[in-house]
Protein backbone atom coordinates (compact mmCIF):
# COMPACT_ATOMS: atom_id res chain seq x y z
CA UNK A 1 0.00 0.00 0.00
CA UNK A 2 1.18 3.50 -0.64
CA UNK A 3 2.70 4.90 2.46
CA UNK A 4 0.99 8.37 3.61
CA UNK A 5 3.34 11.37 2.79
CA UNK A 6 3.80 14.50 3.83
CA UNK A 7 1.02 15.94 1.35
CA UNK A 8 -1.55 14.00 3.24
CA UNK A 9 -0.39 15.03 6.84
CA UNK A 10 -3.18 17.17 8.46
CA UNK A 11 -3.39 19.99 6.47
CA UNK A 12 -3.65 22.10 9.23
CA UNK A 13 -0.60 21.39 10.15
CA UNK A 14 0.78 22.00 7.27
CA UNK A 15 -0.81 24.76 5.93
CA UNK A 16 -0.35 27.01 9.06
CA UNK A 17 3.32 25.52 9.67
CA UNK A 18 6.21 26.16 7.19
CA UNK A 19 8.24 23.14 6.63
CA UNK A 20 11.70 23.63 7.60
CA UNK A 21 13.44 20.51 6.24
CA UNK A 22 11.90 18.87 3.16
CA UNK A 23 13.05 15.28 2.67
CA UNK A 24 11.53 14.39 -1.74
CA UNK A 25 12.38 10.85 -3.14
CA UNK A 26 15.37 10.05 -1.18
CA UNK A 27 17.34 7.05 -1.84
CA UNK A 28 20.59 5.76 0.49
CA UNK A 29 22.65 3.38 -0.27
CA UNK A 30 25.36 1.55 1.71
CA UNK A 31 27.59 0.58 -1.21
CA UNK A 32 25.37 -2.21 -3.32
CA UNK A 33 22.72 -2.21 -0.21
CA UNK A 34 19.32 -0.04 -0.54
CA UNK A 35 18.49 1.34 3.10
CA UNK A 36 16.52 3.93 1.96
CA UNK A 37 13.55 4.09 -0.64
CA UNK A 38 12.11 6.67 -1.97
CA UNK A 39 11.38 8.69 0.87
CA UNK A 40 9.14 11.91 0.92
CA UNK A 41 8.12 14.31 4.27
CA UNK A 42 8.46 17.40 5.27
CA UNK A 43 9.37 18.59 8.91
CA UNK A 44 7.47 21.24 10.14
CA UNK A 45 9.21 24.38 11.61
CA UNK A 46 9.39 24.06 15.30
CA UNK A 47 8.03 21.52 15.78
CA UNK A 48 9.27 17.47 17.22
CA UNK A 49 9.10 14.81 15.00
CA UNK A 50 9.94 10.94 15.68
CA UNK A 51 11.16 8.75 13.90
CA UNK A 52 10.19 5.03 15.04
CA UNK A 53 10.30 1.69 13.28
CA UNK A 54 12.59 -1.87 14.32
CA UNK A 55 16.30 -2.23 13.97
CA UNK A 56 17.44 -1.59 11.09
CA UNK A 57 14.47 0.13 9.53
CA UNK A 58 16.67 3.47 8.52
CA UNK A 59 15.15 5.18 10.57
CA UNK A 60 18.88 6.59 11.78
CA UNK A 61 20.30 6.63 8.72
CA UNK A 62 17.48 8.68 7.47
CA UNK A 63 18.57 11.09 10.60
CA UNK A 64 22.51 11.22 9.06
CA UNK A 65 21.36 12.46 5.75
CA UNK A 66 19.83 14.85 7.60
CA UNK A 67 23.22 16.48 8.60
CA UNK A 68 25.73 14.51 5.69
CA UNK A 69 27.14 13.19 8.94
CA UNK A 70 27.17 9.42 6.68
CA UNK A 71 30.04 11.07 4.42
CA UNK A 72 32.00 10.41 7.08
CA UNK A 73 32.41 7.08 5.96
CA UNK A 74 32.94 5.45 2.49
CA UNK A 75 30.49 3.36 -0.09
CA UNK A 76 27.58 5.85 1.21
CA UNK A 77 25.81 7.76 -0.53
CA UNK A 78 22.29 9.56 -0.94
CA UNK A 79 20.53 10.39 -4.06
CA UNK A 80 17.45 12.69 -4.57
CA UNK A 81 16.95 16.09 -2.27
CA UNK A 82 16.52 17.43 1.28
CA UNK A 83 15.34 20.85 1.35
CA UNK A 84 16.73 22.93 4.00
CA UNK A 85 14.73 26.32 3.73
CA UNK A 86 14.05 25.19 0.66
CA UNK A 87 17.75 25.07 -0.19
CA UNK A 88 19.49 21.57 -1.51
CA UNK A 89 22.26 20.23 1.38
CA UNK A 90 22.65 17.73 -0.72
CA UNK A 91 23.65 19.41 -3.60
CA UNK A 92 27.98 19.05 -3.87
CA UNK A 93 28.55 23.00 -2.85
CA UNK A 94 26.61 23.00 0.01
CA UNK A 95 29.25 23.71 2.54
CA UNK A 96 29.59 21.24 5.08
CA UNK A 97 30.74 22.66 8.31
CA UNK A 98 28.20 25.23 7.51
CA UNK A 99 25.68 22.89 7.39
CA UNK A 100 26.20 20.80 10.82
CA UNK A 101 26.28 24.14 12.56
CA UNK A 102 22.78 25.00 11.14
CA UNK A 103 21.92 21.28 11.55
CA UNK A 104 23.32 19.99 15.21
CA UNK A 105 23.57 16.55 16.43
CA UNK A 106 23.17 14.39 20.27
CA UNK A 107 23.98 10.84 19.93
CA UNK A 108 22.96 7.95 22.29
CA UNK A 109 26.28 7.79 23.83
CA UNK A 110 26.93 10.99 26.10
CA UNK A 111 30.08 12.41 24.32
CA UNK A 112 31.76 15.04 25.94
CA UNK A 113 35.39 15.91 24.81
CA UNK A 114 37.96 14.81 27.23
CA UNK A 115 38.34 18.90 29.08
CA UNK A 116 36.39 21.23 31.06
CA UNK A 117 32.42 21.77 31.52
CA UNK A 118 32.91 25.45 30.27
CA UNK A 119 35.48 24.56 26.93
CA UNK A 120 32.97 21.35 25.67
CA UNK A 121 30.63 24.13 24.79
CA UNK A 122 33.27 27.26 24.51
CA UNK A 123 35.45 24.49 21.69
CA UNK A 124 32.18 24.11 19.43
CA UNK A 125 31.76 28.22 19.65
CA UNK A 126 35.48 28.99 18.44
CA UNK A 127 35.50 27.04 16.01
CA UNK A 128 33.18 29.30 14.14
CA UNK A 129 33.13 32.69 15.75
CA UNK A 130 35.52 35.05 16.84
CA UNK A 131 34.26 36.36 20.14
CA UNK A 132 35.11 38.18 23.75
CA UNK A 133 35.62 36.45 26.87
CA UNK A 134 33.01 37.87 28.41
CA UNK A 135 30.79 37.20 25.34
CA UNK A 136 31.51 33.36 25.51
CA UNK A 137 30.87 33.21 28.84
CA UNK A 138 27.69 34.56 28.37
CA UNK A 139 27.26 31.95 25.58
CA UNK A 140 28.33 29.30 27.49
CA UNK A 141 26.01 29.86 30.32
CA UNK A 142 22.69 30.23 28.09
CA UNK A 143 23.43 26.85 26.72
CA UNK A 144 23.97 25.31 29.97
CA UNK A 145 20.58 27.30 30.63
CA UNK A 146 18.63 26.46 27.64
CA UNK A 147 19.78 22.77 28.33
CA UNK A 148 18.28 22.71 32.12
CA UNK A 149 22.05 21.83 33.29
CA UNK A 150 23.32 25.51 34.89
CA UNK A 151 22.39 25.17 38.49
CA UNK A 152 23.89 21.78 38.60
CA UNK A 153 27.29 22.50 37.07
CA UNK A 154 27.40 26.69 37.43
CA UNK A 155 30.05 26.37 40.66
CA UNK A 156 32.47 23.89 38.55
CA UNK A 157 32.75 24.89 35.09
CA UNK A 158 36.52 24.04 35.06
CA UNK A 159 35.19 20.62 36.08
CA UNK A 160 36.18 17.78 33.65
CA UNK A 161 32.99 17.34 31.28
CA UNK A 162 33.22 13.59 32.28
CA UNK A 163 32.94 13.82 35.60
CA UNK A 164 29.54 14.15 35.38
CA UNK A 165 26.90 12.11 35.23
CA UNK A 166 25.44 10.26 32.16
CA UNK A 167 22.37 12.39 31.93
CA UNK A 168 23.98 15.76 32.55
CA UNK A 169 26.38 14.46 30.52
CA UNK A 170 23.62 14.04 27.78
CA UNK A 171 22.67 17.40 28.42
CA UNK A 172 26.23 18.97 28.38
CA UNK A 173 26.22 17.63 24.67
CA UNK A 174 22.95 18.95 23.78
CA UNK A 175 24.13 22.54 25.59
CA UNK A 176 26.90 22.14 22.95
CA UNK A 177 24.93 21.56 20.06
CA UNK A 178 22.89 24.51 21.22
CA UNK A 179 25.57 26.89 22.02
CA UNK A 180 26.77 27.31 18.06
CA UNK A 181 23.19 28.86 17.68
CA UNK A 182 21.79 25.81 15.39
CA UNK A 183 18.13 25.93 13.54
CA UNK A 184 17.62 21.64 13.72
CA UNK A 185 18.98 19.44 16.36
CA UNK A 186 18.98 15.89 15.46
CA UNK A 187 18.86 13.43 18.38
CA UNK A 188 20.03 10.01 17.64
CA UNK A 189 18.17 8.03 20.70
CA UNK A 190 19.42 10.38 23.41
CA UNK A 191 17.84 8.69 26.39
CA UNK A 192 18.07 5.08 25.57
CA UNK A 193 20.87 4.58 28.05
CA UNK A 194 19.90 7.23 31.10
CA UNK A 195 17.78 6.18 34.09
CA UNK A 196 14.05 7.55 34.03
CA UNK A 197 14.39 10.55 36.12
CA UNK A 198 17.57 11.74 33.39
CA UNK A 199 15.19 10.85 30.83
CA UNK A 200 12.73 12.70 32.01
CA UNK A 201 14.55 15.68 31.88
CA UNK A 202 15.89 15.21 28.61
CA UNK A 203 12.33 15.09 28.00
CA UNK A 204 11.60 18.48 29.73
CA UNK A 205 14.36 19.96 27.06
CA UNK A 206 13.12 18.76 23.96
CA UNK A 207 9.78 20.13 24.47
CA UNK A 208 11.32 23.24 25.86
CA UNK A 209 13.79 23.34 22.76
CA UNK A 210 10.84 23.19 20.09
CA UNK A 211 10.49 26.34 20.88
CA UNK A 212 13.44 27.68 19.48
CA UNK A 213 14.59 24.67 17.38
CA UNK A 214 13.12 22.26 14.33
CA UNK A 215 13.75 18.89 16.61
CA UNK A 216 13.85 15.44 14.75
CA UNK A 217 14.36 12.57 17.58
CA UNK A 218 15.04 8.58 16.48
CA UNK A 219 14.29 6.54 19.64
CA UNK A 220 13.16 3.20 20.19
CA UNK A 221 10.93 4.30 23.01
CA UNK A 222 7.64 4.92 21.83
CA UNK A 223 6.23 6.13 24.80
CA UNK A 224 8.98 8.57 24.56
CA UNK A 225 7.89 9.49 21.13
CA UNK A 226 4.12 9.77 22.02
CA UNK A 227 5.04 12.23 24.65
CA UNK A 228 7.75 14.80 22.89
CA UNK A 229 6.87 14.43 19.50
CA UNK A 230 4.45 16.68 17.29
CA UNK A 231 4.23 14.22 14.42
CA UNK A 232 5.50 11.09 13.85
CA UNK A 233 7.02 8.76 11.39
CA UNK A 234 7.01 4.68 11.18
CA UNK A 235 9.54 3.55 8.99
CA UNK A 236 10.17 -0.30 8.18
CA UNK A 237 12.61 -1.96 5.86
CA UNK A 238 13.85 0.92 4.69
CA UNK A 239 10.37 2.42 3.63
CA UNK A 240 8.04 5.54 5.19
CA UNK A 241 5.02 3.65 6.00
CA UNK A 242 2.68 6.52 7.84
CA UNK A 243 3.73 9.79 8.64
CA UNK A 244 1.06 11.99 10.69
CA UNK A 245 0.35 13.62 13.49
CA UNK A 246 1.79 11.69 16.77
CA UNK A 247 -1.29 11.34 18.38
CA UNK A 248 -2.97 9.76 15.45
CA UNK A 249 -0.18 7.51 15.37
CA UNK A 250 -0.56 6.51 18.19
CA UNK A 251 -4.26 5.70 18.51
CA UNK A 252 -5.21 5.15 14.99
CA UNK A 253 -2.73 4.51 12.93
CA UNK A 254 -3.84 3.88 9.54
CA UNK A 255 -1.16 1.30 8.39
CA UNK A 256 -1.84 -2.35 9.30
CA UNK A 257 2.56 -2.67 9.58
CA UNK A 258 2.41 0.60 12.17
CA UNK A 259 -0.81 -0.57 14.51
CA UNK A 260 1.19 -4.25 14.65
CA UNK A 261 4.66 -2.70 15.16
CA UNK A 262 3.51 -0.39 18.20
CA UNK A 263 1.03 -2.77 19.72
CA UNK A 264 3.96 -4.94 19.54
CA UNK A 265 2.40 -8.01 17.31
CA UNK A 266 5.37 -7.40 14.69
CA UNK A 267 6.45 -10.28 12.56
CA UNK B 1 -5.70 -10.09 14.37
CA UNK B 2 -1.93 -11.40 15.19
CA UNK B 3 -0.78 -12.33 18.48
CA UNK B 4 1.23 -10.08 20.51
CA UNK B 5 5.10 -10.48 21.03
CA UNK B 6 4.08 -10.85 25.06
CA UNK B 7 1.46 -14.05 25.15
CA UNK B 8 0.87 -12.85 28.48
CA UNK B 9 -0.57 -9.53 27.26
CA UNK B 10 -3.03 -11.17 24.55
CA UNK B 11 -4.29 -13.04 27.84
CA UNK B 12 -4.77 -9.48 30.01
CA UNK B 13 -7.02 -8.32 26.99
CA UNK B 14 -8.96 -11.51 26.47
CA UNK B 15 -9.67 -11.31 30.22
CA UNK B 16 -11.39 -7.56 29.78
CA UNK B 17 -13.05 -8.69 26.79
CA UNK B 18 -14.63 -11.86 28.92
CA UNK B 19 -16.07 -9.40 31.11
CA UNK B 20 -17.09 -6.88 28.87
CA UNK B 21 -19.33 -10.09 27.63
CA UNK B 22 -19.96 -11.37 31.24
CA UNK B 23 -21.49 -8.30 31.92
CA UNK B 24 -23.00 -7.73 28.99
CA UNK B 25 -24.49 -10.97 29.52
CA UNK B 26 -25.86 -10.40 32.53
CA UNK B 27 -27.25 -6.42 31.54
CA UNK B 28 -29.69 -8.71 29.15
CA UNK B 29 -30.52 -11.04 31.81
CA UNK B 30 -31.23 -8.17 34.69
CA UNK B 31 -33.20 -6.23 32.29
CA UNK B 32 -35.68 -9.07 30.78
CA UNK B 33 -35.75 -10.02 34.11
CA UNK B 34 -36.52 -6.64 35.67
CA UNK B 35 -39.51 -5.98 32.88
CA UNK B 36 -41.30 -9.75 32.99
CA UNK B 37 -41.15 -9.20 36.81
CA UNK B 38 -43.12 -5.87 35.99
CA UNK B 39 -45.31 -7.65 33.72
CA UNK B 40 -46.18 -10.39 35.50
CA UNK B 41 -45.94 -8.92 39.19
CA UNK B 42 -42.96 -11.81 39.61
CA UNK B 43 -41.71 -10.94 43.16
CA UNK B 44 -39.36 -13.60 43.56
CA UNK B 45 -37.64 -12.61 40.19
CA UNK B 46 -37.32 -9.20 41.12
CA UNK B 47 -35.63 -9.96 43.97
CA UNK B 48 -33.28 -12.26 41.73
CA UNK B 49 -32.46 -9.14 39.44
CA UNK B 50 -32.10 -7.08 42.80
CA UNK B 51 -29.23 -9.55 43.76
CA UNK B 52 -27.88 -9.74 40.72
CA UNK B 53 -26.89 -6.15 40.74
CA UNK B 54 -24.21 -6.45 43.19
CA UNK B 55 -22.70 -9.04 40.67
CA UNK B 56 -22.21 -6.29 38.03
CA UNK B 57 -20.84 -4.18 40.34
CA UNK B 58 -18.28 -6.81 41.07
CA UNK B 59 -17.88 -7.55 37.18
CA UNK B 60 -17.38 -3.62 36.91
CA UNK B 61 -14.76 -3.07 40.02
CA UNK B 62 -12.49 -6.26 38.11
CA UNK B 63 -12.96 -4.44 34.82
CA UNK B 64 -11.62 -1.66 36.17
CA UNK B 65 -9.01 -3.68 38.22
CA UNK B 66 -7.55 -5.62 35.35
CA UNK B 67 -7.61 -2.36 32.83
CA UNK B 68 -5.73 -0.04 35.32
CA UNK B 69 -3.42 -2.81 36.03
CA UNK B 70 -2.92 -3.66 32.03
CA UNK B 71 -1.86 0.32 31.70
CA UNK B 72 0.30 0.48 33.82
CA UNK B 73 2.16 -2.73 33.39
CA UNK B 74 2.04 -2.77 29.37
CA UNK B 75 0.96 1.04 28.60
CA UNK B 76 -1.19 -0.48 25.30
CA UNK B 77 -1.28 1.22 21.92
CA UNK B 78 -3.83 2.51 19.19
CA UNK B 79 -6.16 -0.60 19.34
CA UNK B 80 -4.93 -2.28 22.83
CA UNK B 81 -5.39 1.44 23.89
CA UNK B 82 -8.49 1.92 22.48
CA UNK B 83 -9.60 -1.48 23.54
CA UNK B 84 -8.83 -1.24 27.13
CA UNK B 85 -10.06 1.93 27.49
CA UNK B 86 -13.40 1.59 25.76
CA UNK B 87 -13.97 -1.44 27.41
CA UNK B 88 -13.73 0.95 31.14
CA UNK B 89 -16.16 3.30 29.60
CA UNK B 90 -18.63 0.63 28.42
CA UNK B 91 -18.31 -1.18 31.42
CA UNK B 92 -19.52 2.13 33.10
CA UNK B 93 -23.21 2.01 31.44
CA UNK B 94 -23.24 -1.55 31.62
CA UNK B 95 -23.05 -0.81 35.01
CA UNK B 96 -25.81 1.66 35.28
CA UNK B 97 -27.62 -0.03 32.99
CA UNK B 98 -28.03 -2.67 35.90
CA UNK B 99 -28.54 -0.40 38.63
CA UNK B 100 -31.80 1.03 36.38
CA UNK B 101 -32.92 -2.99 35.84
CA UNK B 102 -32.34 -3.18 39.55
CA UNK B 103 -34.73 0.15 40.25
CA UNK B 104 -37.43 -0.82 37.88
CA UNK B 105 -37.37 -4.30 39.89
CA UNK B 106 -37.78 -2.63 42.68
CA UNK B 107 -41.17 -1.16 41.91
CA UNK B 108 -42.12 -4.10 41.16
CA UNK B 109 -44.01 -5.00 45.09
CA UNK B 110 -45.40 -1.45 44.41
CA UNK B 111 -46.84 -1.37 40.90
CA UNK B 112 -48.23 -4.97 41.87
CA UNK B 113 -50.49 -4.16 44.66
CA UNK B 114 -52.63 -0.94 43.14
CA UNK B 115 -53.06 -3.21 39.77
CA UNK B 116 -52.40 -1.39 36.56
CA UNK B 117 -54.06 -1.13 33.82
CA UNK B 118 -53.25 -4.44 31.46
CA UNK B 119 -54.03 -1.58 28.42
CA UNK B 120 -50.88 0.03 29.55
CA UNK B 121 -48.41 -2.65 30.52
CA UNK B 122 -48.77 -3.87 26.69
CA UNK B 123 -46.89 -0.84 25.85
CA UNK B 124 -44.46 -0.69 28.40
CA UNK B 125 -43.42 -4.35 27.43
CA UNK B 126 -43.50 -3.16 23.35
CA UNK B 127 -40.63 -0.87 24.96
CA UNK B 128 -39.41 -3.17 26.77
CA UNK B 129 -38.65 -5.65 24.36
CA UNK B 130 -37.22 -3.13 21.77
CA UNK B 131 -34.95 -1.96 24.83
CA UNK B 132 -34.20 -5.86 25.51
CA UNK B 133 -33.14 -6.51 21.65
CA UNK B 134 -30.79 -3.63 21.77
CA UNK B 135 -29.07 -4.60 25.35
CA UNK B 136 -28.20 -7.71 23.81
CA UNK B 137 -27.59 -6.45 20.50
CA UNK B 138 -25.09 -3.95 21.25
CA UNK B 139 -22.48 -6.69 23.05
CA UNK B 140 -23.23 -8.54 20.16
CA UNK B 141 -21.80 -6.61 17.13
CA UNK B 142 -19.52 -5.65 19.81
CA UNK B 143 -18.07 -9.08 20.00
CA UNK B 144 -17.98 -9.69 16.21
CA UNK B 145 -16.47 -6.40 15.12
CA UNK B 146 -19.28 -4.88 13.55
CA UNK B 147 -18.95 -1.17 13.19
CA UNK B 148 -21.42 -1.18 10.82
CA UNK B 149 -24.14 -2.74 12.69
CA UNK B 150 -23.27 -0.32 15.95
CA UNK B 151 -23.95 2.76 13.93
CA UNK B 152 -27.46 1.39 12.94
CA UNK B 153 -28.11 0.48 16.15
CA UNK B 154 -26.62 3.73 17.97
CA UNK B 155 -29.61 5.40 15.59
CA UNK B 156 -32.30 2.80 16.49
CA UNK B 157 -32.51 4.67 20.26
CA UNK B 158 -34.73 7.05 18.14
CA UNK B 159 -37.54 4.00 18.11
CA UNK B 160 -37.06 4.07 22.14
CA UNK B 161 -37.71 7.22 22.73
CA UNK B 162 -40.40 7.29 20.10
CA UNK B 163 -42.01 4.94 22.22
CA UNK B 164 -41.07 6.13 25.51
CA UNK B 165 -42.90 9.60 24.19
CA UNK B 166 -46.37 7.09 23.51
CA UNK B 167 -46.27 5.56 26.70
CA UNK B 168 -45.81 9.04 28.81
CA UNK B 169 -48.57 10.46 26.82
CA UNK B 170 -50.71 7.16 27.49
CA UNK B 171 -49.78 7.21 31.25
CA UNK B 172 -51.18 11.01 31.43
CA UNK B 173 -54.38 10.06 29.52
CA UNK B 174 -55.04 7.11 32.64
CA UNK B 175 -53.99 9.29 35.13
CA UNK B 176 -56.72 12.09 34.28
CA UNK B 177 -59.53 9.57 33.37
CA UNK B 178 -59.17 7.75 37.33
CA UNK B 179 -56.92 8.75 40.23
CA UNK B 180 -56.65 5.64 41.53
CA UNK B 181 -54.20 4.95 38.92
CA UNK B 182 -51.60 7.70 39.61
CA UNK B 183 -49.62 5.56 42.33
CA UNK B 184 -49.33 2.66 39.90
CA UNK B 185 -48.64 5.00 36.73
CA UNK B 186 -46.33 6.97 38.68
CA UNK B 187 -44.15 3.70 39.22
CA UNK B 188 -44.69 2.61 35.78
CA UNK B 189 -43.66 5.73 34.36
CA UNK B 190 -40.22 5.74 36.41
CA UNK B 191 -40.18 2.33 34.98
CA UNK B 192 -40.50 3.58 31.25
CA UNK B 193 -38.08 5.96 31.94
CA UNK B 194 -35.67 3.56 33.38
CA UNK B 195 -36.36 1.78 30.26
CA UNK B 196 -35.38 4.94 27.99
CA UNK B 197 -32.30 5.62 30.41
CA UNK B 198 -31.58 1.69 29.29
CA UNK B 199 -31.83 3.09 25.92
CA UNK B 200 -29.29 5.95 25.98
CA UNK B 201 -26.95 3.70 27.81
CA UNK B 202 -27.01 1.03 24.93
CA UNK B 203 -26.22 4.19 22.56
CA UNK B 204 -22.96 4.99 24.53
CA UNK B 205 -21.83 1.71 24.59
CA UNK B 206 -22.49 1.42 20.45
CA UNK B 207 -20.71 5.01 20.18
CA UNK B 208 -17.51 3.44 22.77
CA UNK B 209 -17.58 -0.15 20.42
CA UNK B 210 -17.84 2.02 17.40
CA UNK B 211 -14.34 3.67 18.38
CA UNK B 212 -12.76 0.83 19.73
CA UNK B 213 -13.11 -0.69 16.77
CA UNK B 214 -12.76 1.81 14.19
CA UNK B 215 -10.76 5.05 15.83
CA UNK B 216 -12.90 7.11 14.30
CA UNK B 217 -15.88 8.75 16.47
CA UNK B 218 -19.37 8.35 14.97
CA UNK B 219 -21.48 12.36 14.46
CA UNK B 220 -21.59 14.15 17.82
CA UNK B 221 -25.71 14.44 16.52
CA UNK B 222 -27.92 11.39 16.12
CA UNK B 223 -31.95 11.98 15.89
CA UNK B 224 -33.89 12.14 19.30
CA UNK B 225 -37.51 11.35 19.57
CA UNK B 226 -37.81 12.03 23.45
CA UNK B 227 -40.52 14.73 23.16
CA UNK B 228 -41.94 14.22 26.66
CA UNK B 229 -40.80 17.76 27.80
CA UNK B 230 -42.87 19.01 24.92
CA UNK B 231 -46.08 16.85 25.76
CA UNK B 232 -47.27 18.35 29.09
CA UNK B 233 -51.04 18.16 28.94
CA UNK B 234 -52.81 21.69 28.34
CA UNK B 235 -53.85 22.52 31.48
Amino acid sequence: MKPMLSTDLNVADTTVEKAKIEVKNLNFYYGQSKALKDINLSLPERSVTAFIGPSGCGKSTLLRVLNRIYELYPKQSAEGEVLLDGKNILDRSQDLNLLRTKIGMVFQKPTPFPMSIYENIAFGVRLYEKISKAEMDSRVESALKRAALWNEVKDKLNASGQSLSGGQQQRLCIARTVAVKPEVILLDEPASALDPLSTAKIEELIDELQADYTIVIVTHNMQQAARVSRQTAFMYLGELVEFDRTEKIFTSPREKRTQDYITGRFG
Amino acid sequence: MAEHTVASFDEDLRQISRLINDMGDLAGSMVGGSTRALLESDNALAQRVVSDDAIMDARQRELDDRAITLIAKRQPMADDLRHVVGSIRMAGDLERIGDLAKNIAKRVGSVGVSTAPRDLTHSIDSMAQLVLIQVQAVIQEYTVGDATALAKLRNDDERIDVKYTSVFRELLTYMMEDPRNITACTHLLFCAKNLERIGDHVTNIAENAYYVLTGTQLPANRPKQDETAMSAPAA
